[in-house]
Protein backbone atom coordinates (compact mmCIF):
# COMPACT_ATOMS: atom_id res chain seq x y z
CA UNK A 1 0.00 0.00 0.00
CA UNK A 2 2.70 2.41 1.02
CA UNK A 3 4.68 1.64 -2.08
CA UNK A 4 1.73 2.78 -4.17
CA UNK A 5 1.40 5.93 -2.13
CA UNK A 6 -1.88 5.04 -0.50
CA UNK A 7 -2.14 6.79 2.84
CA UNK A 8 -5.35 6.42 4.78
CA UNK A 9 -5.53 9.99 6.11
CA UNK A 10 -5.17 11.36 2.59
CA UNK A 11 -7.66 8.86 1.22
CA UNK A 12 -10.26 9.68 3.86
CA UNK A 13 -9.64 13.37 3.28
CA UNK A 14 -10.38 12.81 -0.40
CA UNK A 15 -13.63 11.01 0.45
CA UNK A 16 -14.68 13.89 2.67
CA UNK A 17 -13.67 16.34 -0.05
CA UNK A 18 -15.78 14.48 -2.56
CA UNK A 19 -18.82 14.41 -0.30
CA UNK A 20 -18.55 18.13 0.48
CA UNK A 21 -18.14 18.89 -3.22
CA UNK A 22 -21.18 16.75 -3.97
CA UNK A 23 -23.36 18.51 -1.41
CA UNK A 24 -22.26 21.95 -2.63
CA UNK A 25 -22.82 21.02 -6.26
CA UNK A 26 -26.24 19.63 -5.46
CA UNK A 27 -27.21 22.88 -3.80
CA UNK A 28 -25.64 25.23 -6.34
CA UNK A 29 -25.71 23.37 -9.61
CA UNK A 30 -27.96 20.35 -9.98
CA UNK A 31 -31.05 21.55 -8.18
CA UNK A 32 -31.19 25.03 -9.73
CA UNK A 33 -30.32 23.77 -13.19
CA UNK A 34 -32.78 20.90 -13.13
CA UNK A 35 -35.48 23.18 -11.70
CA UNK A 36 -34.73 25.70 -14.41
CA UNK A 37 -34.84 23.02 -17.08
CA UNK A 38 -38.18 21.80 -15.76
CA UNK A 39 -39.56 25.33 -15.54
CA UNK A 40 -38.43 26.02 -19.08
CA UNK A 41 -39.90 22.76 -20.30
CA UNK A 42 -43.22 23.61 -18.68
CA UNK A 43 -43.13 27.09 -20.09
CA UNK A 44 -42.40 25.85 -23.57
CA UNK A 45 -45.19 23.31 -23.27
CA UNK A 46 -47.50 26.08 -22.07
CA UNK A 47 -46.49 28.34 -24.95
CA UNK A 48 -47.01 25.53 -27.40
CA UNK A 49 -50.44 24.89 -25.94
CA UNK A 50 -51.28 28.59 -26.13
CA UNK A 51 -50.10 28.76 -29.69
CA UNK A 52 -52.14 25.70 -30.50
CA UNK A 53 -55.18 27.25 -28.91
CA UNK A 54 -54.65 30.54 -30.71
CA UNK A 55 -54.27 28.83 -34.03
CA UNK A 56 -57.37 26.75 -33.32
CA UNK A 57 -59.25 29.95 -32.52
CA UNK A 58 -57.97 31.51 -35.70
CA UNK A 59 -59.07 28.46 -37.65
CA UNK A 60 -62.49 28.66 -36.02
CA UNK A 61 -62.77 32.34 -36.80
CA UNK A 62 -61.79 31.62 -40.36
CA UNK A 63 -64.44 28.94 -40.57
CA UNK A 64 -67.00 31.32 -39.03
CA UNK A 65 -66.07 33.97 -41.52
CA UNK A 66 -66.44 31.54 -44.38
CA UNK A 67 -69.80 30.42 -43.04
CA UNK A 68 -71.04 33.97 -42.60
CA UNK A 69 -69.87 34.88 -46.07
CA UNK A 70 -71.54 31.80 -47.45
CA UNK A 71 -74.80 32.58 -45.66
CA UNK A 72 -74.69 36.16 -46.87
CA UNK A 73 -74.04 35.05 -50.40
CA UNK A 74 -76.84 32.53 -50.31
CA UNK A 75 -79.21 35.06 -48.81
CA UNK A 76 -78.26 37.62 -51.42
CA UNK A 77 -78.85 35.05 -54.10
CA UNK A 78 -82.23 34.24 -52.63
CA UNK A 79 -83.18 37.88 -52.43
CA UNK A 80 -82.08 38.39 -55.99
CA UNK A 81 -84.02 35.36 -57.14
CA UNK A 82 -87.06 36.57 -55.23
CA UNK A 83 -86.68 40.01 -56.72
CA UNK A 84 -86.34 38.55 -60.18
CA UNK A 85 -89.41 36.44 -59.59
CA UNK A 86 -91.37 39.43 -58.28
CA UNK A 87 -90.25 41.61 -61.13
CA UNK A 88 -91.22 38.94 -63.60
CA UNK A 89 -94.57 38.59 -61.96
CA UNK A 90 -95.13 42.34 -61.99
CA UNK A 91 -93.96 42.52 -65.55
CA UNK A 92 -96.33 39.70 -66.43
CA UNK A 93 -99.20 41.48 -64.71
CA UNK A 94 -98.37 44.73 -66.38
CA UNK A 95 -98.10 43.02 -69.73
CA UNK A 96 -101.35 41.19 -69.19
CA UNK A 97 -103.14 44.34 -68.22
CA UNK A 98 -101.61 46.19 -71.12
CA UNK A 99 -102.68 43.41 -73.41
CA UNK A 100 -106.14 43.56 -71.96
CA UNK A 101 -106.28 47.30 -72.30
CA UNK A 102 -104.96 47.10 -75.81
CA UNK A 103 -107.54 44.49 -76.68
CA UNK A 104 -110.25 46.55 -75.16
CA UNK A 105 -109.11 49.65 -76.98
CA UNK A 106 -108.75 47.73 -80.17
CA UNK A 107 -112.16 46.20 -79.79
CA UNK A 108 -113.67 49.54 -78.98
CA UNK A 109 -111.91 51.10 -81.95
CA UNK A 110 -113.08 48.26 -84.07
CA UNK A 111 -116.62 48.71 -82.84
CA UNK A 112 -116.38 52.44 -83.41
CA UNK A 113 -114.95 51.91 -86.83
CA UNK A 114 -117.63 49.41 -87.65
CA UNK A 115 -120.26 51.75 -86.38
CA UNK A 116 -118.84 54.62 -88.40
CA UNK A 117 -118.52 52.40 -91.39
CA UNK A 118 -122.12 51.35 -90.92
CA UNK A 119 -123.18 54.96 -90.50
CA UNK A 120 -121.09 55.91 -93.55
CA UNK A 121 -122.53 52.99 -95.49
CA UNK A 122 -126.08 53.84 -94.52
CA UNK A 123 -125.44 57.48 -95.37
CA UNK A 124 -123.92 56.42 -98.66
CA UNK A 125 -126.85 54.10 -99.31
CA UNK A 126 -129.26 56.91 -98.56
CA UNK A 127 -127.45 59.29 -100.85
CA UNK A 128 -127.13 56.65 -103.53
CA UNK A 129 -130.83 55.99 -103.17
CA UNK A 130 -131.53 59.71 -103.39
CA UNK A 131 -129.25 60.02 -106.38
CA UNK A 132 -130.79 56.99 -107.96
CA UNK A 133 -134.28 58.44 -107.53
CA UNK A 134 -133.12 61.82 -108.74
CA UNK A 135 -131.52 60.19 -111.73
CA UNK A 136 -134.65 58.21 -112.43
CA UNK A 137 -136.82 61.34 -112.09
CA UNK A 138 -134.58 63.17 -114.41
CA UNK A 139 -134.77 60.33 -116.80
CA UNK A 140 -138.51 60.13 -116.61
CA UNK A 141 -138.89 63.84 -116.55
CA UNK A 142 -141.37 63.76 -113.81
CA UNK A 143 -141.56 63.30 -110.18
CA UNK A 144 -142.06 59.87 -108.69
CA UNK A 145 -145.24 59.55 -106.64
CA UNK A 146 -144.32 57.20 -103.93
CA UNK A 147 -140.90 58.58 -103.24
CA UNK A 148 -140.61 56.95 -99.86
CA UNK A 149 -141.46 53.54 -101.28
CA UNK A 150 -138.81 53.92 -103.94
CA UNK A 151 -136.23 55.06 -101.49
CA UNK A 152 -136.81 52.10 -99.28
CA UNK A 153 -136.61 49.78 -102.18
CA UNK A 154 -133.23 51.06 -103.31
CA UNK A 155 -131.83 51.05 -99.87
CA UNK A 156 -132.89 47.47 -99.34
CA UNK A 157 -131.27 46.49 -102.54
CA UNK A 158 -128.01 48.17 -101.59
CA UNK A 159 -128.06 46.64 -98.20
CA UNK A 160 -128.60 43.23 -99.74
CA UNK A 161 -125.75 43.62 -102.15
CA UNK A 162 -123.51 44.88 -99.42
CA UNK A 163 -124.51 41.90 -97.29
CA UNK A 164 -123.76 39.44 -100.03
CA UNK A 165 -120.48 41.17 -100.75
CA UNK A 166 -119.62 41.11 -97.02
CA UNK A 167 -120.07 37.36 -96.94
CA UNK B 1 1.77 16.59 -57.96
CA UNK B 2 4.95 18.41 -57.00
CA UNK B 3 3.28 21.66 -57.78
CA UNK B 4 0.38 20.76 -55.54
CA UNK B 5 2.69 20.02 -52.62
CA UNK B 6 4.58 23.25 -53.23
CA UNK B 7 1.32 25.16 -53.25
CA UNK B 8 0.13 23.47 -50.06
CA UNK B 9 3.33 24.39 -48.23
CA UNK B 10 4.29 27.66 -49.86
CA UNK B 11 1.10 28.95 -51.52
CA UNK B 12 0.11 31.88 -49.35
CA UNK B 13 1.83 33.96 -46.72
CA UNK B 14 0.02 32.08 -43.94
CA UNK B 15 1.16 28.77 -45.34
CA UNK B 16 4.73 30.02 -45.62
CA UNK B 17 4.71 31.07 -41.97
CA UNK B 18 3.31 27.72 -40.91
CA UNK B 19 5.83 25.78 -42.94
CA UNK B 20 8.68 27.77 -41.47
CA UNK B 21 7.37 27.38 -37.90
CA UNK B 22 6.93 23.63 -38.27
CA UNK B 23 10.35 23.22 -39.86
CA UNK B 24 12.05 25.26 -37.12
CA UNK B 25 10.29 23.25 -34.40
CA UNK B 26 11.25 20.01 -36.09
CA UNK B 27 14.90 20.96 -36.37
CA UNK B 28 14.91 22.33 -32.83
CA UNK B 29 13.50 19.03 -31.55
CA UNK B 30 16.30 17.18 -33.29
CA UNK B 31 19.05 19.49 -32.01
CA UNK B 32 17.96 20.06 -28.40
CA UNK B 33 19.01 16.62 -27.00
CA UNK B 34 22.54 17.16 -28.29
CA UNK B 35 23.05 20.80 -27.41
CA UNK B 36 21.07 21.25 -24.24
CA UNK B 37 20.70 18.08 -22.18
CA UNK B 38 17.17 17.93 -20.74
CA UNK B 39 16.26 16.19 -17.53
CA UNK B 40 14.43 12.93 -18.07
CA UNK B 41 10.74 13.09 -17.22
CA UNK B 42 9.72 13.17 -13.61
CA UNK B 43 7.93 10.01 -12.69
CA UNK B 44 6.41 9.53 -9.27
CA UNK B 45 3.84 6.89 -8.47
CA UNK B 46 2.03 9.02 -5.95
CA UNK B 47 1.63 12.52 -4.70
CA UNK B 48 4.58 13.99 -2.86
CA UNK B 49 4.95 16.37 0.00
CA UNK B 50 5.50 19.79 -1.51
CA UNK B 51 7.51 21.45 1.21
CA UNK B 52 10.15 19.33 2.87
CA UNK B 53 9.65 21.16 6.16
CA UNK B 54 5.93 21.76 5.68
CA UNK B 55 2.99 19.66 6.79
CA UNK B 56 3.09 16.05 5.66
CA UNK B 57 -0.48 16.10 4.41
CA UNK B 58 0.16 18.94 1.99
CA UNK B 59 1.02 16.88 -1.06
CA UNK B 60 0.86 18.22 -4.56
CA UNK B 61 -2.24 16.07 -5.12
CA UNK B 62 -4.03 17.73 -2.23
CA UNK B 63 -3.15 21.19 -3.56
CA UNK B 64 -4.38 20.33 -7.05
CA UNK B 65 -7.52 18.72 -5.64
CA UNK B 66 -8.34 21.97 -3.89
CA UNK B 67 -7.78 23.87 -7.14
CA UNK B 68 -10.00 21.42 -9.00
CA UNK B 69 -12.69 21.90 -6.34
CA UNK B 70 -12.43 25.65 -6.72
CA UNK B 71 -12.74 25.44 -10.52
CA UNK B 72 -15.84 23.25 -10.29
CA UNK B 73 -17.42 25.37 -7.58
CA UNK B 74 -16.73 28.55 -9.54
CA UNK B 75 -18.43 27.04 -12.56
CA UNK B 76 -21.34 26.01 -10.38
CA UNK B 77 -21.65 29.42 -8.75
CA UNK B 78 -21.42 31.27 -12.06
CA UNK B 79 -24.10 28.97 -13.40
CA UNK B 80 -26.23 29.42 -10.32
CA UNK B 81 -26.24 33.20 -10.51
CA UNK B 82 -26.49 33.64 -14.25
CA UNK B 83 -29.28 31.12 -14.66
CA UNK B 84 -32.03 32.76 -16.71
CA UNK B 85 -35.12 31.65 -18.53
CA UNK B 86 -33.35 32.55 -21.76
CA UNK B 87 -30.05 30.69 -21.43
CA UNK B 88 -26.63 32.02 -22.38
CA UNK B 89 -22.90 31.80 -21.72
CA UNK B 90 -21.46 29.55 -19.04
CA UNK B 91 -24.89 28.78 -17.60
CA UNK B 92 -26.03 27.53 -20.97
CA UNK B 93 -23.01 25.26 -21.28
CA UNK B 94 -23.43 23.85 -17.78
CA UNK B 95 -27.13 23.37 -18.37
CA UNK B 96 -26.27 21.42 -21.49
CA UNK B 97 -23.81 19.24 -19.54
CA UNK B 98 -26.23 18.64 -16.68
CA UNK B 99 -29.12 17.93 -19.01
CA UNK B 100 -27.06 15.61 -21.19
CA UNK B 101 -25.77 13.60 -18.24
CA UNK B 102 -29.20 13.53 -16.65
CA UNK B 103 -30.53 12.03 -19.87
CA UNK B 104 -27.71 9.48 -19.76
CA UNK B 105 -28.52 8.64 -16.13
CA UNK B 106 -32.15 8.21 -17.03
CA UNK B 107 -31.27 5.86 -19.86
CA UNK B 108 -29.32 3.67 -17.43
CA UNK B 109 -31.27 3.95 -14.20
CA UNK B 110 -34.74 4.84 -15.42
CA UNK B 111 -36.87 6.31 -12.66
CA UNK B 112 -34.06 5.90 -10.10
CA UNK B 113 -32.03 8.48 -12.03
CA UNK B 114 -33.10 11.29 -9.72
CA UNK B 115 -31.63 9.41 -6.74
CA UNK B 116 -28.35 8.44 -8.39
CA UNK B 117 -27.86 11.63 -10.36
CA UNK B 118 -26.10 13.63 -7.64
CA UNK B 119 -23.47 10.94 -7.24
CA UNK B 120 -22.87 10.14 -10.85
CA UNK B 121 -22.85 13.78 -11.93
CA UNK B 122 -20.38 14.77 -9.21
CA UNK B 123 -18.16 11.84 -10.12
CA UNK B 124 -18.20 12.92 -13.75
CA UNK B 125 -17.48 16.59 -13.04
CA UNK B 126 -14.76 15.91 -10.50
CA UNK B 127 -13.05 13.21 -12.53
CA UNK B 128 -13.10 15.08 -15.82
CA UNK B 129 -11.73 18.29 -14.33
CA UNK B 130 -9.17 16.27 -12.36
CA UNK B 131 -8.13 14.41 -15.50
CA UNK B 132 -7.78 17.54 -17.56
CA UNK B 133 -6.00 19.41 -14.78
CA UNK B 134 -3.01 17.21 -15.51
CA UNK B 135 -2.91 18.56 -19.05
CA UNK B 136 -2.51 22.18 -18.03
CA UNK B 137 1.04 23.23 -18.92
CA UNK B 138 3.05 23.53 -15.74
CA UNK B 139 1.26 20.78 -13.86
CA UNK B 140 3.92 18.20 -13.18
CA UNK B 141 6.71 20.35 -14.56
CA UNK B 142 6.81 23.31 -12.19
CA UNK B 143 8.21 22.36 -8.81
CA UNK B 144 11.06 22.42 -6.36
CA UNK B 145 14.26 20.50 -5.82
CA UNK B 146 14.38 19.03 -2.38
CA UNK B 147 17.20 17.37 -0.59
CA UNK B 148 16.85 13.63 -0.46
CA UNK B 149 16.26 12.40 3.04
CA UNK B 150 17.74 9.01 3.66
CA UNK B 151 14.80 7.73 5.71
CA UNK B 152 12.16 8.99 3.33
CA UNK B 153 10.53 6.46 1.14
CA UNK B 154 12.00 7.06 -2.25
CA UNK B 155 10.49 5.94 -5.46
CA UNK B 156 12.62 7.86 -7.82
CA UNK B 157 15.40 10.30 -7.89
CA UNK B 158 15.83 12.62 -10.74
CA UNK B 159 19.03 14.25 -11.83
CA UNK B 160 19.17 17.73 -13.09
CA UNK B 161 21.88 16.75 -15.51
CA UNK B 162 21.32 14.26 -18.23
CA UNK B 163 21.69 10.74 -16.98
CA UNK B 164 25.04 9.19 -17.69
CA UNK B 165 24.99 5.46 -17.69
CA UNK B 166 21.83 3.39 -17.76
CA UNK B 167 21.67 1.10 -14.78
CA UNK B 168 21.29 -2.56 -15.33
CA UNK B 169 17.90 -3.19 -13.80
CA UNK B 170 18.60 -6.82 -13.15
CA UNK B 171 21.71 -6.01 -11.21
CA UNK B 172 19.89 -3.50 -9.05
CA UNK B 173 16.76 -5.49 -8.41
CA UNK B 174 18.56 -8.72 -7.87
CA UNK B 175 17.53 -11.86 -9.64
CA UNK B 176 13.88 -12.60 -10.03
CA UNK B 177 10.69 -10.84 -9.14
CA UNK B 178 9.92 -9.72 -5.63
CA UNK B 179 6.51 -8.76 -4.29
CA UNK B 180 7.83 -5.72 -2.53
CA UNK B 181 9.84 -4.52 -5.51
CA UNK B 182 9.38 -0.88 -6.22
CA UNK B 183 9.54 1.25 -9.29
CA UNK B 184 12.53 3.49 -9.33
CA UNK B 185 14.01 5.95 -11.71
CA UNK B 186 17.66 5.61 -12.43
CA UNK B 187 19.58 7.42 -15.09
CA UNK B 188 16.40 8.23 -16.97
CA UNK B 189 15.18 4.64 -16.90
CA UNK B 190 12.31 3.19 -14.92
CA UNK B 191 13.50 0.16 -12.99
CA UNK B 192 12.06 -2.29 -10.54
CA UNK B 193 14.18 -2.51 -7.45
CA UNK B 194 14.01 -4.11 -4.05
CA UNK B 195 13.17 -1.68 -1.27
CA UNK B 196 16.50 -1.99 0.44
CA UNK B 197 18.46 -1.29 -2.71
CA UNK B 198 16.13 1.37 -4.00
CA UNK B 199 17.92 4.17 -2.25
CA UNK B 200 21.25 3.04 -3.39
CA UNK B 201 20.46 2.33 -6.99
CA UNK B 202 19.60 5.72 -8.37
CA UNK B 203 21.96 7.53 -6.11
CA UNK B 204 24.73 5.21 -7.11
CA UNK B 205 23.81 5.60 -10.71
CA UNK B 206 23.87 9.31 -10.60
CA UNK B 207 26.77 9.94 -8.28
CA UNK B 208 26.05 12.88 -6.13
CA UNK B 209 22.41 13.51 -6.98
CA UNK B 210 21.19 14.49 -3.56
CA UNK B 211 18.14 16.34 -4.63
CA UNK B 212 14.85 15.18 -5.92
CA UNK B 213 12.37 17.09 -7.98
CA UNK B 214 8.90 17.59 -6.52
CA UNK B 215 6.28 19.13 -8.78
CA UNK B 216 3.96 21.71 -7.28
CA UNK B 217 0.86 20.28 -8.93
CA UNK B 218 -0.24 16.78 -9.73
CA UNK B 219 -3.44 15.68 -11.41
CA UNK B 220 -5.65 14.20 -8.66
CA UNK B 221 -6.62 11.29 -10.90
CA UNK B 222 -2.97 10.29 -11.05
CA UNK B 223 -2.96 9.58 -7.34
CA UNK B 224 -4.30 6.33 -5.92
CA UNK B 225 -5.54 8.12 -2.81
CA UNK B 226 -8.03 10.00 -4.95
CA UNK B 227 -9.09 7.19 -7.24
CA UNK B 228 -9.53 4.80 -4.34
CA UNK B 229 -11.40 7.41 -2.38
CA UNK B 230 -13.86 7.61 -5.29
CA UNK B 231 -13.89 3.84 -5.76
CA UNK B 232 -14.47 3.05 -2.09
CA UNK B 233 -17.18 5.62 -1.62
CA UNK B 234 -18.90 4.57 -4.82
CA UNK B 235 -18.91 0.89 -3.91
CA UNK B 236 -20.02 1.81 -0.40
CA UNK B 237 -22.93 3.69 -1.90
CA UNK B 238 -23.74 0.65 -4.04
CA UNK B 239 -24.27 -1.30 -0.81
CA UNK B 240 -26.29 1.58 0.65
CA UNK B 241 -28.61 1.72 -2.35
CA UNK B 242 -28.93 -2.05 -2.30
CA UNK B 243 -30.03 -2.07 1.32
CA UNK B 244 -32.30 0.91 0.83
CA UNK B 245 -34.11 -0.71 -2.08
CA UNK B 246 -34.13 -4.36 -1.05
CA UNK B 247 -33.68 -4.16 2.71
CA UNK B 248 -31.77 -6.96 4.42
CA UNK B 249 -32.47 -9.31 1.54
CA UNK B 250 -29.85 -7.42 -0.44
CA UNK B 251 -27.16 -9.37 1.36
CA UNK B 252 -28.67 -12.69 0.26
CA UNK B 253 -26.83 -11.96 -2.94
CA UNK B 254 -23.60 -12.65 -1.05
CA UNK B 255 -24.57 -15.06 1.71
CA UNK B 256 -27.04 -17.58 0.49
CA UNK B 257 -27.60 -21.25 1.06
CA UNK B 258 -30.78 -21.79 -0.87
CA UNK B 259 -31.67 -24.15 -3.67
CA UNK B 260 -33.86 -27.11 -4.52
CA UNK B 261 -31.23 -29.66 -3.44
CA UNK B 262 -27.96 -29.83 -1.59
CA UNK B 263 -25.92 -29.54 -4.77
CA UNK B 264 -27.66 -26.34 -5.82
CA UNK B 265 -27.34 -25.00 -2.29
CA UNK B 266 -23.58 -25.33 -2.47
CA UNK B 267 -23.51 -23.89 -5.97
CA UNK B 268 -25.49 -20.85 -4.81
CA UNK B 269 -23.29 -20.43 -1.76
CA UNK B 270 -20.27 -20.49 -4.03
CA UNK B 271 -21.88 -17.95 -6.37
CA UNK B 272 -22.44 -15.73 -3.35
CA UNK B 273 -18.74 -15.89 -2.51
CA UNK B 274 -17.94 -15.03 -6.12
CA UNK B 275 -20.27 -12.02 -5.89
CA UNK B 276 -18.43 -10.91 -2.77
CA UNK B 277 -15.10 -11.21 -4.53
CA UNK B 278 -16.37 -9.37 -7.57
CA UNK B 279 -17.55 -6.55 -5.33
CA UNK B 280 -14.03 -6.17 -3.99
CA UNK B 281 -12.62 -6.52 -7.49
CA UNK B 282 -14.81 -3.65 -8.60
CA UNK B 283 -13.20 -1.37 -6.03
CA UNK B 284 -9.77 -2.31 -7.32
CA UNK B 285 -10.87 -2.00 -10.95
CA UNK B 286 -12.41 1.41 -10.34
CA UNK B 287 -9.35 2.67 -8.53
CA UNK B 288 -6.70 1.32 -10.84
CA UNK B 289 -8.53 1.97 -14.11
CA UNK B 290 -8.70 5.70 -13.58
CA UNK B 291 -5.28 5.94 -11.98
CA UNK B 292 -3.64 3.80 -14.63
CA UNK B 293 -5.12 5.70 -17.55
CA UNK B 294 -4.27 9.15 -16.28
CA UNK B 295 -0.90 8.31 -14.79
CA UNK B 296 0.12 6.48 -17.94
CA UNK B 297 -1.07 9.41 -20.02
CA UNK B 298 1.11 11.77 -18.03
CA UNK B 299 4.13 9.53 -18.45
CA UNK B 300 3.47 9.22 -22.18
CA UNK B 301 3.28 12.99 -22.55
CA UNK B 302 6.40 13.54 -20.46
CA UNK B 303 8.32 10.87 -22.35
CA UNK B 304 7.26 12.16 -25.74
CA UNK B 305 8.25 15.66 -24.78
CA UNK B 306 11.58 14.34 -23.54
CA UNK B 307 12.24 12.41 -26.74
CA UNK B 308 11.05 15.00 -29.25
CA UNK B 309 10.31 18.32 -27.70
CA UNK B 310 7.91 19.80 -30.24
CA UNK B 311 5.19 18.58 -32.64
CA UNK B 312 5.15 14.94 -31.54
CA UNK B 313 3.47 15.55 -28.14
CA UNK B 314 0.60 17.39 -29.85
CA UNK B 315 -0.94 14.16 -31.10
CA UNK B 316 -0.66 12.56 -27.68
CA UNK B 317 -2.07 15.67 -26.07
CA UNK B 318 -5.23 15.30 -28.14
CA UNK B 319 -5.36 11.65 -27.20
CA UNK B 320 -5.06 12.46 -23.49
CA UNK B 321 -7.88 15.00 -23.68
CA UNK B 322 -10.03 12.25 -25.15
CA UNK B 323 -8.87 9.67 -22.60
CA UNK B 324 -9.65 12.11 -19.77
CA UNK B 325 -13.20 12.51 -21.04
CA UNK B 326 -13.72 8.81 -21.66
CA UNK B 327 -12.43 7.84 -18.21
CA UNK B 328 -14.76 10.32 -16.53
CA UNK B 329 -17.66 8.96 -18.53
CA UNK B 330 -16.69 5.36 -17.81
CA UNK B 331 -16.42 5.98 -14.07
CA UNK B 332 -19.80 7.67 -14.08
CA UNK B 333 -21.53 5.05 -16.22
CA UNK B 334 -20.11 2.12 -14.27
CA UNK B 335 -21.13 3.66 -10.96
CA UNK B 336 -24.64 4.17 -12.35
CA UNK B 337 -24.79 0.61 -13.61
CA UNK B 338 -23.64 -0.76 -10.25
CA UNK B 339 -26.13 1.44 -8.40
CA UNK B 340 -28.89 0.22 -10.66
CA UNK B 341 -27.83 -3.42 -10.39
CA UNK B 342 -27.87 -3.17 -6.60
CA UNK B 343 -31.51 -2.07 -6.66
CA UNK B 344 -32.60 -5.17 -8.57
CA UNK B 345 -33.03 -8.34 -6.58
CA UNK B 346 -30.81 -11.32 -7.23
CA UNK B 347 -31.97 -13.13 -10.34
CA UNK B 348 -31.96 -16.47 -8.54
CA UNK B 349 -34.40 -15.20 -5.93
CA UNK B 350 -36.55 -13.82 -8.67
CA UNK B 351 -36.88 -17.15 -10.38
CA UNK B 352 -37.83 -18.92 -7.17
CA UNK B 353 -40.67 -16.54 -6.48
CA UNK B 354 -42.31 -17.18 -9.81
Amino acid sequence: MEALGIEWPLLIAQIINFIILMLLLRAFLYKPVLNMLNARKERIAQSMKDAERASAAAREAEADKAKVLDDARREAQEIRAQATRDAEKIAGDVRARADQDATEIRMKAQADAQKQAEVALSDANKQIADLAIMATEKLLGRELQNKAEQHRFVTEFLAESAGSKGK
Amino acid sequence: MGKKIKDALWGTTTRKVWTIVVAVLFVASLIIPFTYPVSPPHVALSGEQIFADGPAWLTNTVLTTIIVDIIILLLALITRFTLRMVPGGVANFMEMVVEGLYGLSESVAGKNATKFFTWSMTIFLFVIVANWSGLIPGVGSIGFYQPVEPVEELEEVIDEEHGQAPVDAGAVAGNGFRWDAQLAMAGGNLILAAPESIQAAPVAAEEGAHEKFVPLFRAPSADLNVTFALALSTMFMVQVWGVRFLGGSYFRKFFTFSGPNLFMKFINAFVGILELISEVARILAFGFRLYGNIFAGEIVLATMTFLFAFLLPVAFYGLEVFVGFVQALVFMMLSLVFFQMATIGHSGDHDEHH
